[in-house]
């Protein structure tokens, strides 16, 4: 059995009288301890398959498994990190790590919240902001700190909606290098579904790339990962393996977005 | 050895200079100020000779001028922005022009009618003699209106936060809201009298419905417009019904609810020192009302000062209390 299994997931949207399918007929599945990146352009439905994934939203037709298990509004099970807003602008950055902890394990006093809160805030290297607002910290340390709250809840899954996102290059860099760290050293792994439309970012953490396409959302290509772990992004980019995966990805991208326009005539 | 002997030197001579120089206008910028100079002007003028044939206790607003002035001179010694020293100093200055005024226009040449505008000195003496019974008075006014208003918002803040997080009764209660906010909470007092037993518990029930609406709404309206971006972050996490209202939407909506806190609370003054002119045995009101109608003035203005004194430091109280709470904002 899967540890998530995606069955015919169907959802519509109805807005100004006008419906449309964000997704038609989803299905695939991750296993336990599975990086899984969800990559395609926007208007996919990438989004909207995690925002089911988090309970948020309710699809139309078909259904989600959680250990065999169909899933109903949100669990703690899951913890999830936004590309914006995952933070409390008014709890400070260990408050906000320990609010998360509290709804996960409600018998944890207060100070062992903070312990554990601090000592995540350490693993991120943001030992020295904890008592910081989230609008006195940059973007990178606020998804610094979701990150810490996501893994201190210590949740199975790991659902991760564009996190980098919004931040600049070099520290988006950083920030997917102290991800793959901190996952590749947790026993056992974590389950991760990561969305995002940066196809160098997908390659390097995840085990498995699920394509999709738009108009309406589909699943494109599944394709496994093939480079072994711990991975090094310096050493794997100067691989040919790796530059033949990428670029048979991004064929493989581009071609999605020609077979849309119109095919041939689209030089890219 | 193209340079002259003793450049060096006096090179640094200039930069001690410069120096010097930066710290005199420093020093300067400080303690020379406009106010201090209506300080002497404010002392010189109580030695002008009387126009009035009673005493004008001359000696009580020096000595008022004198404690000023003396925490105008640490205040500009401790208070590190400039931003902030001015505001202090230009409020000072304006005290000191307003004794100016006030003393020429009554003591010294009489160009007020005498029996209504009581000279600065008459008036601070009053102020000290009466210092026990206008406690008492601050006391019962303050307690009236914390009473009534910490009541209302004990039940309207949780009430706004259900009902504008329950997004069917919430639309409906904003619009009766609406409607009986709208009605001045002045034409609740006959019913008030006709069922509460004293004063207090009127004016009590007034306050509480003159803050009621205005916070319940100002909830709502807050609760309502919490981004779906903090409440579905909220969702994930999880969170039970009760922390998602106190822990989550209270917070994220306070920012309205002070807005609503803050029009009740001006209400509330207003209504209630107008219902003590009408209808109390106590409380400042009553006291502006019950001297000006003995034809006592100087108590009148001393009533007036007292109103003054209280509603800003309440409402300074008020906005530590916002910017405390508000902390996380920037």
């Amino acid at each position: 059995m899967s540890k998530i299994e995606i069955n015919h997931l169907t959802v519509d949207y109805t807005e100004k009288k006008k419906s449309f399918t964000a997704l038609k007929d989803v299905s695939f599945s991750i296993e336990e301890g599975e990086f899984v990146s969800v990559i395609g352009s926007s208007g996919c439905g990438k989004s909207t398959l995690l925002s089911i994934l988090e309970g948020i939203n309710t699809p139309t037709d078909g259904e989600i498994l959680i250990n065999g298990e169909k899933i109903r509004g949100t669990g703690t099970d899951r913890g999830v990190v936004f590309q914006h807003y995952s933070l409390f602008p008014w709890m400070t950055a260990r408050k906000n790590v320990a609010f998360g902890i509290k709804q996960v394990n409600h018998s944890a006093s207060r100070s062992e919240r903070y312990k554990i809160a601090d000592e995540f805030l350490d693993k991120v290297g943001l030992e020295q902001f904890k008592n910081k607002y989230p609008s006195q910290l940059s973007g990178g340390m606020q998804q610094r700190v979701a990150i810490a709250r996501a893994l201190a809840m210590d949740t199975d899954i790991l659902l991760m909606d564009e996190p980098f996102g919004a931040i600049d290059a070099k520290n988006r860099t950083i920030l997917q290098e102290l991800l793959l760290e901190l996952w590749e050293n947790a026993t056992p792994r974590k389950t991760v579904v990561f969305v995002t439309h940066d196809i160098d970012e997908a390659i390097l953490l995840s085990d498995k790339i699920v394509m999709m396409t738009a108009n309406p959302g589909r699943v494109y290509r599944e394709l496994k990962v093939p480079f072994d772990r711990p991975r090094n992004r310096s050493e794997l980019v100067q691989t040919k393996e790796y530059n033949k995966f990428r670029n048979n990805l991004l064929s493989l991208f581009y071609s999605d977005i020609a077979d849309k326009i119109g095919g041939e005539e689209v030089v890219l | 050895m193209n340079i002259p002997a003793g450049t060096i030197p006096t090179a640094k001579a200039d930069k001690k200079i410069k120096i010097n120089s930066e710290l005199k206008t420093e020093f300067f910028r400080r303690y020379f100020r406009v106010v201090h100079g209506l300080f002497a002007v404010l002392i010189l003028i109580q030695f002008l000779p009387d126009q009035l044939q009673t005493e004008t206790y001359i000696f009580y607003v020096i000595w008022f001028a004198v404690g000023v002035e003396i925490l105008t001179l640490i205040l500009s010694a401790v208070i590190k922005k400039t931003a902030s020293l001015n505001l202090f100093t230009d409020i000072v200055g304006f005290i000191y022009g307003l004794l100016i005024a006030w003393t020429l226009a009554t003591a010294k040449f009489n160009l007020l009618k005498a029996a209504l505008f009581p000279p600065p000195g008459k008036v601070f003496r009053q102020f000290i003699n009466d210092y026990d019974k206008i406690l008492v008075n601050i006391q019962s006014s303050v307690g009236i209106i914390l009473q009534g208003y910490l009541l209302a918002l004990i039940i309207a803040i949780p009430l706004g936060l259900f009902l504008g997080w329950n997004a069917r009764l919430g639309s409906s209660a904003t619009y009766i809201s609406k409607f009986l906010g709208a009605i001045p909470p002045i034409v609740y007092i006959p019913y008030g009298i006709a069922l509460l037993p004293t004063f207090k518990s009127v004016s009590v029930f007034v306050i509480f419905l003159a803050t009621f609406w205005p916070v319940l709404s100002g909830t709502m309206s807050g609760v309502m417009n919490v981004e779906k971006k903090t409440i579905d972050s909220a969702k994930v996490l999880n969170v039970g019904k009760f922390t998602m209202l106190f822990s989550v939407i209270l917070p994220a909506s306070l920012q309205q609810i002070f807005i609503g806190c803050n029009q009740g609370l001006t209400v509330s003054f207003v209504l209630l020192t107008s219902a003590e002119m009408i209808g109390a045995q106590s409380g400042l009101g009553y006291y502006i009302k019950n001297y000006s109608d003995f034809g006592d003035y100087t108590r009148t203005i001393v009533g007036l000062i007292v109103v003054g004194i209280v509603i800003v430091i309440i409402s300074f109280i008020f906005n530590s209390i916002q910017k405390y709470l508000l902390r996380w904002k920037q």
